[in-house]
């Protein structure tokens, strides 16, 4: 025991709040199963519908498959905002639906436990919380695109898909959606800031949002145009497999000017509001 | 200096206020018991103090500084409501977890450190789920005292526990509050639960600090306040021996003066604000209806 504490605050950095944070929230992530299902689920879900396309229709008859190119459940041939069928949008995209619930369920126990009262209670500003859901989200999203590429390519050998494709296209359109999780991880993490107080709509919230059906429809009346690129989901599609040198640094623009902005944002309403 | 100065501090939820142009002083050192029923305010005055409400007005300051500075605040442990422990966690790993955020160096020894205070030294790896009320209510002092904290804020502590742990807590907080050396915030709506370790207290009422008084000012208006009682009650013994034979009405016109001499105690005590000085007034008063 201690005698008297000598009073003194000396403010720790920004850096050093935040490396706390971030440690507090890899010390989590490593330590609770669900971010281990989270990474299984990346890699069993392009298993399971590249394996499937191969099935034989009701009648029995074969079908014309989804996908001719196993590089085709990562990303799609081209950047197709209309998609007409769900070959063409299932792809590595998915992963941002499963990492907006994954996010979700982390932010959202950071509340239901009241965990997030000891933590603005101690030095942590409403910045530094921002910053460090939004990091970390952007890690774990970015793991399970690596692990739904293992899934991915391991079913296409299993199946015998073919593989040929240029290897640059693929490297960059991994790397732009790997890119792309940070966007959308700070997305999450403002929805999950708004509704704070209620979990569902939380998750219902982000997988809508994760969907990209927002994009999807308003591509339904632009068309194919190259402005949707702007938006998180528009980006998302763009790195595809004719991507080129152009498209890592869009999908980089696009991810950190809506990461600043959402942080922006959720930063002005956590301040503004009571934490719960 | 003090450790906390509040000026001013009003919070509404939907247009009703919890904490009404609230101004409480709480000096270095002091073991401050914060006593108000249910709803009068205590909880959102701490919450506030933490940092967890936006005030409406007001201001607060912390050893001399905003509340917000990141340099004071690392110094603050708070115990609100539960403890803020991720249920499917265990007890060390929950610990941990707010040493790294902390930025603790000696995180092991520090966690080892603390829970031994809260004689939990056996129970470290068990999940925060399986622990009962009282070891959650530990858990969460011991989070509290990590890092060194210059202020500790306990939010009824003792609330919902059993008597051994009660008894328990009550061992630990004299433990802490003797020996740690830090500014402790406790409430409660109990003013016994906290005669034994408050050095000053402070009395909340519908959101408004009614009085703040240090423990030596109140124990000598208790003895002050015990000893009018007991003349009051020897005075109405030897009375009624005396008018044994008096009629009903007269009984009741006595009964309705001891009646008259409690409100009128209560009464200044609540218009002057201070204990100290209401105790005066009330006095006079009632030497006054005594000797009439």
């Amino acid at each position: 025991m201690t005698g008297i504490n000598e009073l003194k605050f000396e403010s720790p950095s920004f850096l050093k709040r935040l490396s706390g944070m971030l440690g507090v929230d890899f010390y989590r992530l490593f330590h609770t199963p669900m971010f281990y299902i989270f990474l299984a689920i990346a890699a069993i879900i392009p298993a399971m519908i590249l394996s499937m396309t191969d099935m034989p229709g009701p009648d029995g008859a074969a079908v014309a498959p989804l996908y001719t190119n196993t590089w085709q459940i990562i990303a799609a041939d081209t950047p197709l905002y209309v998609v007409s069928d769900i070959g063409e949008y299932a792809n590595m995209n998915m992963v941002f639906i499963f990492g907006g619930i994954m996010v979700s369920i982390f932010i959202g126990h950071d509340y239901k436990s009241g965990y997030v009262k000891q933590l603005f209670t101690t030095h942590a500003k409403k910045q530094d919380y921002m910053m460090s859901k939004s990091i970390i989200g952007a890690f774990s999203m970015a793991c399970m695109c690596i692990t739904y590429l293992i899934g991915g390519v391991i079913a296409g050998l299993l199946t015998g898909t073919s593989f040929a494709v240029n290897g640059g296209s693929v490297i960059i359109a991994v790397l732009g959606k790997m890119v792309m999780s940070l966007g959308w991880a700070s997305l999450y993490t403002f929805l999950n800031i708004i509704f704070r107080r209620y979990f569902g709509l939380s998750i219902a919230s982000s997988f809508f949002f994760g969907t990209g059906i927002l994009i999807i429809g308003a591509a339904a009346i632009l068309g194919n145009n190259s402005v949707l690129n702007i938006f998180l989901y528009g980006s998302s599609v763009y790195a595809c497999l004719s991507g080129n040198i152009v498209t890592l640094p869009v999908c980089l623009v696009c991810s950190i000017v809506w990461a600043v902005i959402y942080n922006i944002l959720g930063t002005r309403i956590l301040s503004k509001c009571d934490v719960y | 200096m003090n450790a906390i100065e509040i000026r001013n501090l009003s919070k509404s939820f939907c247009g009703m206020y919890a904490v009404n142009h609230l101004n409480m002083t709480v000096p270095v050192g002091a073991i401050y018991g914060f006593i108000g029923e249910n709803g009068s305010g205590k909880s959102t005055t701490e919450k506030l103090i933490c940092g967890h409400l936006v005030p409406n007005e007001g201001e607060i300051k912390l050893f001399g500084k905003d509340y917000t500075d990141a340099g004071v605040r690392v110094r603050v442990g708070a115990l609100i409501e539960n403890a803020g422990c991720f249920p499917n966690s265990s007890v060390w790993d929950n610990l941990m977890m707010q040493a790294i955020n902390l930025g603790l160096e000696h995180r092991t020894d520090e966690i080892n450190r603390v829970l031994k205070i809260v004689r939990m030294e056996d129970s470290a790896h068990i999940k925060f789920k399986s622990c009962s009320l009282g070891m959650k209510q530990r858990i969460g002092i011991a989070m509290a005292l990590l890092g060194d904290p210059a202020l500790l804020i306990l939010d009824e502590p003792i609330n919902g526990l059993d008597t051994d742990g009660m008894r328990i807590m009550k061992e630990i907080l004299v433990d802490i509050t003797q020996n740690y050396g830090c500014t402790v915030l406790i409430s409660s709506h109990i003013l016994g639960e906290l005669e034994k370790i408050a050095t000053h207290y402070g009395i909340i009422r519908q959101g408004k600090m009614i009085c703040e008084i240090s423990a030596k000012d109140m124990d000598s208006c208790a003895r002050l306040f015990i000893s009018l009682k007991t003349r009051i009650c020897r005075e109405q013994k030897l009375s009624c021996k005396r008018n044994s034979g008096m009629s009903g009405r007269k009984k009741n016109i006595l009964g309705y003066m001891m009646w008259m001499i409690r409100r009128a105690s209560w009464n200044t005590f609540s218009k002057t604000g201070t204990l100290s000085e209401g105790s005066a007034e009330t006095k006079s008063v009632l030497k006054n209806t005594m000797s009439n």
